[in-house]
């Protein structure tokens, strides 16, 4: 088994449940240093196109930025999402939504995101940098086989009907 | 009524009184008798002695008072004023005498008759003669009548004081020809002082039977004496510390002083007889009285000048130790703090006095006070202000580091050197204190009445003191890391035994971790010189080497940050370079070296025009002329290409070899080298100077650098915060930045220190600041 499988997923054996445990109580110490040089690293990084910070005193809970990738109908978009660490950050994913309405075909209107790395696919070498620069490229590449946002997936094939409608959804929900 | 007139006649030349006069009557006492019997057989003897007194009290009011007073209207010169004193006191003395023998013949009177009104007259005919004469006198006191009495006894003690002078003195002083004698200004042959002390004494003595002493002299005599005492102890004391004064000074006050009033006091001796206990009692109050004032105004002489005291110390310390003595006895607690405070404003907290005289003002005060007052209450008030405006100093911790490492006026290269000792005897006082509860004694009502968190940094030492002006040590450190780096790159002849002596001390003091970076400079150097060694001993390595190199090999890791300045060498020197590496790759395997070519020293020499220069220079000045060794002549541009140094800074290293005479700007930013013997015009002690100044240029980046890079940092957190949470106050800004910046660099900043930053931002059109919250601009 990989060792970056998720602790608490249901089908682990009681070994690893044992093992949950302790790390959860081997305290939150260790996912706040975690994050702490995460946060570190992404400001020292200066990428263009994502940014993150603790909202507020609580580490374990983030807000981020990221504007629409270069030459895709999300050009000149600013959205914002809302990171949230469990306890057992890194061994399992954050819970991450869109806090600023997007039109898209994996996001929802609550703002719930499908992506796989933040499913099934997560591992405890993504890190927020990683998981901001995954959606901003799903923003360019949706997945329309599993659409959460029919209308979008459909809409998508007409790239200039979908950019004029999109921008018109923009403009009226953002507040950035 | 013959009878009746008869006997009036009679009775006022027995009581002359009676008509109005004091003139002297002869009469024996058989015709007092004689006359009071008279009297009393008519009853009359209540009314006669009732109506003496009334005559008495007309006769002072408009007689003897008016006429004692005449003396005082005109403005008078201190000569004649001593002797309308004298005069005056005369006269009225002499009435005064007169009155006497009248009242002794009432008391006859009244003795003889026995008055019935027994409890009226409980008094004696004296007191109430007295207590008349008194009030009558004072109740029509001249207006300038204490500036005569007090001219009246300034003469008299300058005589005296001389007089006593002369007495104690060596006998040639009186050989010494003066022409004015000190006691009356006087020429000395007509000198006058015996005639004065005569008529002094005199008048004393009148002065001292009227019961007058006290009541018209006591309050100018202690005006007079406290003047003298205040001229004497500035005559003898001032500026002058290293001496204790105050046994001289009692010595002083107990014979001139209190035999003086003695003297006046008791009648012209000055020995009190055994049983004469008023004159005693009013000179022992004197004497306390005025031994309180000699010590205030002693006290306060001293505090006035502490700021020089201050200087002086240790030469002033017995100075310091009679104001301990004085302030034990008389409370100027308050006035020490205030003056102290404001000559310490005056004379060291302002722009114009250097740094470093600014500390060795602070060390030398932290002694002198420190020993006035060990519980380092006071230093703790007094020294404040000098703390705060030291921490607004750029160059405050510099300073102190070089104190501390280098022989200065600061003495705190001695105090780093004491601190091994130190360090026990702190343990040991904690201890006592404990043992010794029963001595402990409140802190005075000044001291700050916070509980200090550290109790012992009152009793702390004086490096502590002066660290403690920032209150962190790792900013001391850090500039020492500095100093150290420059010290061992820039002036390469330093001396190791001393720079390893100084970080062992420093090492006691701020802990090992803090230092151990600058442990590892200091092993780079020692390693350095052993491989350097090894390596030129490498065969393959000298055989093929065109110039001798000799490297400074530095843990980059340990060192402060180096300043950005670039430099490009010449190939050919490159290739030195690459050797000097290879060849150190290969003695120490796996690792390598990377060049700083801006810091170091070349040590040339120049062919020109038939003569020869040797020069040791900085390597880019020594690259510019390498080039000039292939043209003549190089555009600004081109030069700095090559050498890869922005121009404006490639300028200023140019011109050095202008100063030195070698290049010319031949048009503007065209330079070219001077072959012929036109050179000679350069005046060369103006060369020197820059030279030297080139020198001591640092190679590390500027404590403000560095802080800059710090800032730099924080700035992408503040970027980051603000792209994410929209607007931002600053209290915000300031807590988040603690909460998740500072652990990385491990560096805490004021939020007054967060607002200059940002607010500088927001002058760069980088930051946005609206209605009190911060936010990028879109």
């Amino acid at each position: 088994m990989a060792q970056n499988i998720n602790p608490e997923h249901p089908q682990s054996s009681n070994l690893t449940k044992q093992s949950e445990e302790t790390v959860t109580i081997k305290d939150n110490h260790a996912v706040s240093k975690r994050l702490q040089k995460e946060l570190m690293v992404l400001m020292m990084s200066s990428e263009k196109g994502i940014s993150a910070f603790p909202d507020g005193e609580n580490i374990f809970k983030w807000i981020g930025t990221i504007s629409g990738p270069a030459s895709t109908v999300y050009t000149g978009h600013t959205y914002r999402l809302q990171l949230e660490f469990p306890n057992s950050y890194p061994y399992s994913a954050p819970i991450v939504k869109f806090l600023t309405p997007c039109f898209h075909p994996n996001v929802d209107l609550n703002g719930s995101i499908c992506l796989d790395i933040l499913k099934d696919k997560w591992s405890a070498l993504y890190d927020v940098r990683t998981i901001l620069l995954s959606i901003q490229s799903l923003l360019a590449e949706p997945n329309n086989e599993s659409p959460l946002n029919a209308q979008a997936s459909v809409m998508w094939a007409n790239q200039a009907a979908y950019k004029k409608y999109l921008d018109a959804f923009y403009e009226k929900h953002k507040d950035i | 009524m013959t009878d009746i007139d008869a006997v009036w006649e009679r009775t006022c030349k027995v009581f002359p009184i009676l008509k109005k006069t004091l003139s002297e009557t002869s009469v024996g006492n058989e015709d007092i008798e004689h006359v009071i019997r008279e009297l009393s057989a008519l009853g009359l003897c209540e009314s006669v002695y009732e109506s003496a007194f009334i005559e008495f009290d007309f006769i002072l009011r408009q007689q003897i008072v008016p006429r004692f007073w005449k003396h005082f209207e005109s403005v008078p010169d201190p000569d004649t004023g001593f002797y309308n004193f004298q005069l005056a006191v005369h006269e009225l003395y002499s009435d005064f005498s007169r009155a006497q023998e009248v009242l002794r013949r009432l008391t006859l009177f009244r003795q003889v008759c026995r008055l019935k009104n027994q409890e009226k007259v409980a008094k004696s005919e004296e007191a109430t003669f007295d207590e008349l004469f008194r009030s009558v006198l004072l109740s029509q006191l001249a207006a300038n009548f204490n500036d005569i009495v007090y001219a009246f006894y300034k003469v008299s003690f300058r005589i005296f004081a001389n007089s006593y002078d002369n007495n104690d003195q060596d006998e040639f002083a009186e050989d010494m020809i003066e022409l004015n004698c000190n006691g009356c200004g006087k020429e000395t042959e007509r000198c006058r002082c015996q005639e004065l002390v005569c008529a002094f004494n005199t008048t004393n003595k009148h002065l001292y039977k009227m019961h007058l002493l006290d009541k018209l002299a006591g309050y100018t005599l202690t005006n007079l004496i406290q003047e003298r005492i205040t001229a004497h102890v500035e005559e003898t004391c001032k500026g002058v510390f290293d001496a204790s004064h105050i046994k001289n000074l009692q010595k002083w006050l107990d014979t001139i002083v209190i035999n003086w009033l003695t003297r006046i006091f008791n009648r012209g001796s000055s020995k009190i007889s055994e049983g004469d206990g008023y004159t005693h009692n009013v000179i022992e109050n004197f004497r306390i009285k005025l031994s309180y004032f000699l010590y205030e105004t002693y006290a306060k002489l001293i505090i006035d000048q502490f700021f020089n005291i201050i200087i002086d110390f240790p030469d002033s310390q017995l100075a310091i130790d009679d104001l301990k003595v004085c302030l034990e006895k008389i409370d100027l607690r308050k006035h020490l703090i205030k003056t102290l405070k404001q000559s310490l404003e005056a004379r060291l907290l302002h722009p114009g006095v250097n740094t470093m005289d600014i500390l060795t003002g602070y060390v030398a005060a932290i002694k002198a006070i420190r020993h006035l007052d060990p519980s380092g209450v006071l230093l703790e008030t007094t020294t404040e202000p000098i703390k705060e405006y030291l921490r607004k100093r750029s160059d405050t911790v510099r300073c102190v580091i070089t104190g501390l490492t280098e022989e200065g006026p600061t003495d705190l290269a001695e105090e780093l050197a004491k601190s091994e000792t130190l360090k026990e005897n702190v343990d040991v006082k904690g201890k006592d204190e404990m043992l010794n509860w029963e001595v402990w004694n409140p802190d005075p009502i000044d001291a700050s009445p916070v509980p200090r968190p550290k109790r012992t940094s009152r009793s702390a030492d004086i490096i502590s003191m002066v660290v403690d002006i920032y209150g962190s040590k790792e900013l001391f450190v850090n500039e020492y890391r500095n100093l150290l780096a420059d010290r061992l790159l820039v002036q390469l002849d330093f001396n190791p035994e001393k720079e390893i002596r100084n970080l062992e001390l420093l090492k006691l003091r701020f802990g090992d971790s803090l230092l151990h970076s600058c442990e590892v400079m200091l092993k780079d150097i020692s390693d350095s010189k052993r491989i350097n060694s090894h390596i030129q001993s490498d065969l393959n390595y000298s055989n093929g080497k065109a110039f001798p190199i000799s490297s400074l090999i530095l843990s980059s890791q340990f060192w402060p940050a180096f300043n950005k300045e670039t430099l490009e060498l010449p190939d050919e020197i490159q290739d030195e370079f690459k050797k000097y590496t290879t060849s150190y790759e290969a003695y120490k395997g796996n690792r390598t070296l990377v060049w700083r070519p801006v810091t170091g020293r070349v040590v040339l020499e120049i062919e020109l025009a038939g003569r020869t220069l040797e020069m040791t220079v900085n390597p880019t000045q020594a690259a510019i002329i390498h080039y000039f060794q292939e043209r003549n002549e190089w555009a600004l541009e081109e030069l700095s290409g090559l050498l890869k140094i922005p121009p404006s800074i490639l300028r200023k290293r140019i011109s050095f070899w202008q100063t030195q005479g070698l290049i010319k700007e031949r048009d503007t930013d065209i330079y070219t080298l001077i072959d012929e013997m036109e050179q000679s015009q350069v005046d060369p002690s103006q060369s020197q100077e820059i030279c030297e100044e080139d020198e001591s240029e640092s190679a590390m980046a500027s404590a403000s650098d560095q802080r800059e890079e710090e800032l730099q940092v924080f700035w992408s957190y503040i970027v980051g915060m603000l792209t994410n949470l929209d607007s931002m106050p600053i209290e915000r800004i300031h807590q988040m930045l603690k909460m998740f910046a500072s652990h990385g660099s491990g560096v805490e900043f004021t939020q007054e220190e967060l607002k200059n930053f940002l607010q500088r931002k927001v002058r760069e059109y980088k930051l946005i600041y609206n209605g009190g919250v911060y936010h990028l601009p879109k």
